[in-house]
C-alpha cells in the first residue's frame, strides 16, 4: 500500500489535513509518508511535528474525551504518531527545538493495573512530550530517583483500586520532603479518584482519562513557564 | 429557593438532586426509591423508617449528617420513642435540608430487591460432618470405675466403634442430666467421629446446618436437615456491611481509614448471619440452638472479614492471603448464635482475589472430574474465571467493575422492580420493546401501561441486551461507536454535539418523567467490563492452549438473568454452541450445601484449592492486547461462527478500513 501513496500533488494545506485524517485513523504508512513529503517542502521538524501530529492527536483526544473513539482507536491512532515522532524525533535535537515537556509516569505501590497509564503515556507522546513510563507497583523512593534522572516537568500516579490510591499521598510527601515538590506539576488519575481526592492529596490535577491528562499537562506547563 | 441537595440512597445506590426543602418522602421517588407508607405522612404507620448514614462519602460525591434533614418534629419523636427506636428517621416527616446518603432498611422498602435464591436440585450424597448415633449407656453402680463421660465412652466405642473421643466444655454440664432423664439411653451428635457435640436424652431423631454464601452484596443462608440433605428454608438479605463501601476495595479502604472499621463490619456480617438463620429456623420450625453445623463461603476479603482478620493485604500487591486452607472453628468464636457447642467450617480460599466462594463454585460444578473443558464465569464488580477438566484447572479473577451492576452507566440501577432487564430493537424501525421486572408483558413505545410497569432504569441483563440490540441493528458499529447518520433512520437516536445516544424509553413510560437512554459513554462502560471479562478468559484459554471451550457456565445471580445469545453478541463469553452456555444460579451457595452436606468434599475442596492453578491476568504480557481487542462486539480479531446471521459481518479488517470513520467525512460543529 505504502508505495502506492503519491502526495506530490496535493497542496501543502490540504496534505496537513489529510495526515491529520490518517492519524485520527491510524494509518502508519500513510502518516511517515505525509512526514517526509512535508519535509521534502521545506517544512521545519517542528512544523510538521505541531501542525500536522500534534494537530492530529488532538482532534483524536477530544473525540476520546467524548467517547466517540475508543480506546482500540486511541491506540492505533497513537501507533501512527510514533511512527512520524521516529522521523521527527532526530531531526528536532538537531534544530533544538524546544520539548513541550518531560513527563515520568507510574502506577503506584500495591498496584497492578496499569493500560489506563499506558494509554496516559501514548497521549502524551502524541502531544510531543518525552515520556518516561516507570511500569507498575512504584514506591515513593522510585518516584523520587526517577524524578532526580530525568527532571521532568511532569510526574503522572495512576491506581485502579480504591486501596492503593492513598500511596499517591506518600509520594506527594515525599517530594515535599525532599524539595522537588514545587519543581514538578504533580497529575493523578484511575477510576477510583476524583477531584476532591486530587486537592485533598494536593496534587495539582485530577485527569478523568488521557484526553483531560494531555489538556491539563499542556495548561499547567504553560501557566508555570509563563510564571517563571 | 433554586438551591439543590445531593440525596443517595441505599442499597438500591440511586443517586440525584433534590430540591432545597424537599419532602424526603418525595425526594426518594422522585429519584425511583418507592418508601413504604401506609398511613400517608400521618406519622402514624411507621413504614417509612430510614437511616441517615453520617460522614463523607467521595464515592457518592456527598457529606452526610443528620441536620441535613429538618429537625424532628414533636409527633415523630413521640411515634419513635414511643416504638423504642433510635437512630431513624421517617421519611414523610422530614424534609432535605443538605447532602444526604440515606439507607433505606429493607422493611421500608415498597419494592424490595428481588435476589435470585432457589437452591437448584444437585445430586448430593449425604455424609456430613455432624451426624448423631443412639446409644445405651451402663449405669453408675457403688463399684463403677469413672464417671458418667467415661461410661458414654465405653458406650459409643462398643456400640459404634467409635473411640479417641472428646466432648466440648458446654456439654460436660449437660451430660448427667441428659443420661438421668433419659433412663441411660442418649442421642449423641458427634462432629467428625471425634468431638461430642450434645448429649440429649433418649431418642431424638434431627440436627441441622446452615449453608451461607456471604456475597459483598446479597448473603444467602440455607437451612439444610443434615440427615435427609433437604433445604427446609432458605433467607436472603443485603450484606450490611454494603453501608461502610459498597465494592470490596471501599471495605478494605474503610479497615484501613476507620480503626474500627474491621471490628464495625466483622461485628454486621455477624449480626446479619444471626437474623438469617434466626429467620430460617422459625420458618422451619426450629430454632436456632437446633443448628449444630455451618459451612460458610465468601470471597477473600468477606473471608476475611468473617474471621475478624484485617483485609489490608489483600488491598495491594501481591494481594496475600492471611489463610488459604479452610478453617474449623466453634460457632461461638464468632458469637454466632447456634448451639453452643456448633461448628463452623470454611471453604479455603485460593488467591487474594479468588476466594471460597469460588472453591464452592467448583465444588458445585466439578470441572475436574470432567472430560469436556469446562469454562465457569462468575460474574460481579470483579469476577472470576474458571477453566479445566480433569486434566488441570485454571483460575482468575478479572477486574470488570461495577458496570454489569448498572453502576458507572447513566440510567443504570440493580436488578429490582422496575428496572428495564429484557430489550429488542426493530432492525427496521428501530423502535424498542422491552421487559420491566415486576410487569409480565414486554412493552412497546405507544402501549398504555399501569404504574408499577414504569421503567426506573436498566439493571445488568437489559444493559447487556440493549447494547448488543444496538449493535445488532446498527445503531452502534462493531467499534462500539453510533452511526453518525442514525438520526436519519430514527428520531430515537440523537447526538449531543457528536456524541450520540438511544432514546429506549420515552419520558411517558418511565417512573421518573425523564426519558431512559444509553449513551454513547454508557456503551463504552460496557465495553471495557467486557473487555476485561473476556481478556480474562482468553488469557486462561491461552495457558491451556485451547481457542475453544466444550462449554460455557454462568454462575450468580448475575448469570441467571443474562440471556446467553447476547452474552455471547456482547462479546463477553467465547464462542460456543449456544446450547451449551447455561447458567448454573447460585453455585457458590450450592458448593457450601454440598460442603455441609458431605465431608469427603471439605477435604476435596482442600485438595483443590491446592491444585486448582491461579494465573495472574493484570501482569501478564498478553493481556493489554486481548483487552484491547476484546474491545470490539463481540471481538477485533477472534472468529464467532456460532453468531452466523445473528451479527452484522464485520467489514474486512485492516487500517484503511477504518477511512469510513475519517473525521472529515462528518462535518462537526467547531469544539
Amino acid at each position: 500500500m505504502s508505495d502506492e501513496l503519491d502526495y506530490s500533488n496535493i497542496p501543502t494545506d490540504e496534505l496537513i489535513q489529510q495526515m491529520q485524517d490518517d492519524l485520527y485513523d491510524g494509518m502508519v504508512n500513510e502518516v511517515v509518508a505525509g512526514t517526509n513529503e512535508l519535509l521534502g517542502r521545506g517544512l521545519t521538524p517542528y512544523d510538521v511535528l505541531t501542525k500536522a501530529l500534534v494537530g492530529g492527536m488532538d482532534i483524536v483526544g477530544a473525540d476520546f474525551r467524548d467517547g466517540i473513539l475508543f480506546v482500540p482507536e486511541v491506540l492505533m491512532a497513537a501507533k501512527a504518531m510514533k511512527a512520524g515522532m521516529e522521523i521527527l524525533r532526530p531531526l528536532l535535537a538537531e534544530t533544538g527545538a524546544q520539548q513541550i515537556g518531560t513527563m515520568i509516569i507510574g502506577t503506584v505501590k500495591g498496584d497492578i493495573h496499569d493500560i489506563g497509564k499506558n494509554l496516559v503515556a501514548m497521549m502524551m507522546e502524541g502531544a510531543g512530550f518525552k515520556v518516561v513510563n516507570l511500569g507498575i507497583n512504584n514506591d515513593a523512593d522510585k518516584f523520587l530517583s526517577a524524578v532526580r534522572e530525568h527532571t521532568p516537568d511532569i510526574v503522572g500516579m495512576s491506581a485502579l483500586l480504591t486501596t492503593t490510591m492513598p500511596y499517591m499521598e506518600t509520594v506527594i510527601k515525599a517530594l515535599k520532603e525532599q524539595g522537588l515538590r514545587d519543581k514538578v506539576i504533580v497529575l493523578v488519575g484511575g477510576a477510583p479518584l476524583n477531584e476532591a481526592f486530587a486537592e485533598e492529596i494536593e496534587a495539582d490535577a485530577y485527569c478523568r482519562d488521557a484526553a483531560v491528562a494531555v489538556e491539563t499537562a499542556k495548561k499547567l506547563i504553560s501557566i508555570k513557564r509563563s510564571k517563571s | 429557593m433554586s438551591e439543590t441537595h445531593t440525596i443517595a440512597l441505599m442499597p438500591s445506590g440511586r443517586r440525584g438532586d433534590a430540591p432545597h426543602g424537599a419532602a424526603l418522602l418525595d425526594a426518594a421517588r422522585a429519584l425511583g426509591v418507592e418508601i413504604e407508607s401506609i398511613c400517608g405522612g400521618r406519622q402514624t404507620c411507621g413504614k417509612c423508617q430510614i437511616v441517615v448514614e453520617e460522614g463523607n462519602f467521595p464515592k457518592h460525591g456527598l457529606a452526610s449528617a443528620p441536620n441535613h434533614l429538618t429537625p424532628m418534629s414533636a409527633a415523630e419523636a413521640a411515634w419513635l420513642a414511643e416504638h423504642g427506636i433510635a437512630g431513624r428517621r421517617l421519611a414523610c416527616a422530614c424534609q432535605v435540608v443538605g447532602d444526604l446518603l440515606i439507607t433505606v432498611p429493607e422493611e421500608s422498602q415498597a419494592r424490595k430487591q428481588i435476589i435470585a435464591k432457589a437452591a437448584t436440585d444437585r445430586a448430593i450424597e449425604i455424609d456430613p460432618a455432624v451426624r448423631w448415633v443412639y446409644v445405651k449407656v451402663e449405669e453408675p453402680t457403688m463399684d463403677s470405675h469413672g464417671g458418667d463421660w467415661e461410661r458414654l465412652q465405653k458406650a459409643l466405642a462398643d456400640q459404634w466403634a467409635l473411640t479417641n473421643l472428646t466432648i466440648d466444655s458446654v456439654v460436660l454440664p449437660t451430660l448427667q442430666p441428659a443420661l438421668k432423664q433419659g433412663k441411660h439411653k442418649a442421642t449423641v451428635t458427634l462432629w467428625h467421629d471425634r468431638e461430642v457435640l450434645r448429649v440429649e436424652p433418649g431418642y431424638k431423631d434431627g440436627a441441622y446446618g446452615v449453608a451461607v454464601d456471604i456475597g459483598s452484596t446479597t448473603v444467602v443462608l440455607h437451612l439444610c436437615d443434615l440427615r435427609t440433605g433437604a433445604v427446609l428454608a432458605t433467607e436472603a438479605a443485603m450484606n450490611p456491611q454494603v453501608r461502610y463501601g459498597e465494592d470490596l476495595m471501599s471495605r478494605v479502604s474503610y479497615c484501613m481509614m476507620e480503626p474500627q472499621g474491621l471490628a464495625r463490619m466483622h461485628r454486621a456480617i455477624l449480626v446479619a448471619l444471626n437474623e438469617l438463620a434466626g429467620k430460617a429456623a422459625a420458618r422451619a420450625g426450629l430454632t436456632t440452638d437446633d443448628i449444630m453445623d455451618a459451612a460458610l463461603v465468601g470471597n477473600p476479603v468477606m473471608h476475611h472479614l468473617l474471621l475478624g482478620i484485617d483485609p489490608v493485604e489483600l488491598g495491594g500487591a501481591p494481594f496475600a492471603l492471611a489463610v488459604s486452607e479452610s478453617v474449623d472453628l466453634k460457632a461461638r468464636d464468632l458469637n454466632l448464635k447456634f448451639h453452643p457447642a456448633a461448628r463452623v467450617h470454611v471453604l479455603p480460599c485460593i488467591a487474594g482475589f479468588v476466594g471460597a466462594d469460588n472453591m464452592a463454585v467448583q465444588l458445585a460444578e466439578a470441572p475436574h472430574q470432567q472430560d469436556e473443558l469446562i469454562l465457569i464465569i462468575d460474574v460481579g464488580t470483579n469476577a472470576e474465571i474458571v477453566l479445566g477438566n480433569r486434566d488441570g484447572v485454571l483460575c482468575a479473577s478479572s477486574p470488570t467493575g461495577p458496570a454489569f451492576e448498572g453502576a458507572q452507566i447513566t440510567h443504570g440501577q440493580r436488578a429490582a422492580p422496575g428496572a428495564i432487564e429484557r430489550v429488542r430493537i426493530d432492525p427496521l424501525t428501530l423502535e424498542p420493546r422491552w421487559k420491566v421486572i415486576g410487569f409480565d408483558d414486554w412493552i412497546a413505545p405507544s402501549d398504555s401501561i399501569p404504574e408499577s410497569a414504569r421503567a426506573t432504569g436498566i439493571c445488568g441483563s437489559g444493559i447487556i441486551e440493549v447494547v448488543a440490540e444496538m449493535f445488532v441493528s446498527g445503531i452502534t458499529d462493531a467499534d462500539g461507536r453510533f452511526d453518525e447518520n442514525g438520526g436519519e433512520r430514527s428520531p430515537r437516536i440523537r447526538f449531543n454535539g457528536r456524541a450520540g445516544e438511544y432514546v429506549l424509553v420515552d419520558e411517558s413510560q418511565t417512573a421518573t418523567g425523564q426519558p431512559i437512554v444509553v449513551k454513547q459513554t454508557d456503551v463504552r462502560a460496557i465495553q471495557l467490563a467486557k473487555a476485561a471479562l473476556y481478556a480474562g478468559t482468553k488469557l486462561l484459554m491461552r495457558h491451556r492452549g485451547v481457542t475453544a471451550v466444550d462449554k460455557v457456565l454462568l454462575a450468580g445471580a448475575f448469570g441467571s438473568y443474562i440471556d446467553p445469545k447476547y452474552a455471547m453478541i456482547l462479546g463477553l463469553i467465547p464462542d460456543c454452541d449456544l446450547e451449551r452456555v447455561m447458567a448454573v444460579g447460585n453455585a457458590a451457595g450450592d458448593g457450601a450445601r454440598i460442603a455441609l452436606l458431605n465431608k469427603g468434599q471439605r477435604l476435596e475442596a482442600l485438595r483443590l484449592s491446592r491444585w486448582v492453578q491461579h494465573v495472574q491476568t493484570a501482569t501478564d504480557a498478553n493481556f493489554q492486547t486481548e483487552f484491547v481487542n476484546a474491545m470490539a462486539l463481540p471481538h477485533a480479531a477472534d472468529a464467532f461462527p456460532h453468531l452466523a446471521g445473528l451479527i452484522p459481518q464485520r467489514p474486512a479488517a485492516g487500517g484503511n478500513g477504518r477511512r469510513s470513520q475519517r473525521r472529515r467525512a462528518v462535518t462537526a460543529p467547531a469544539s
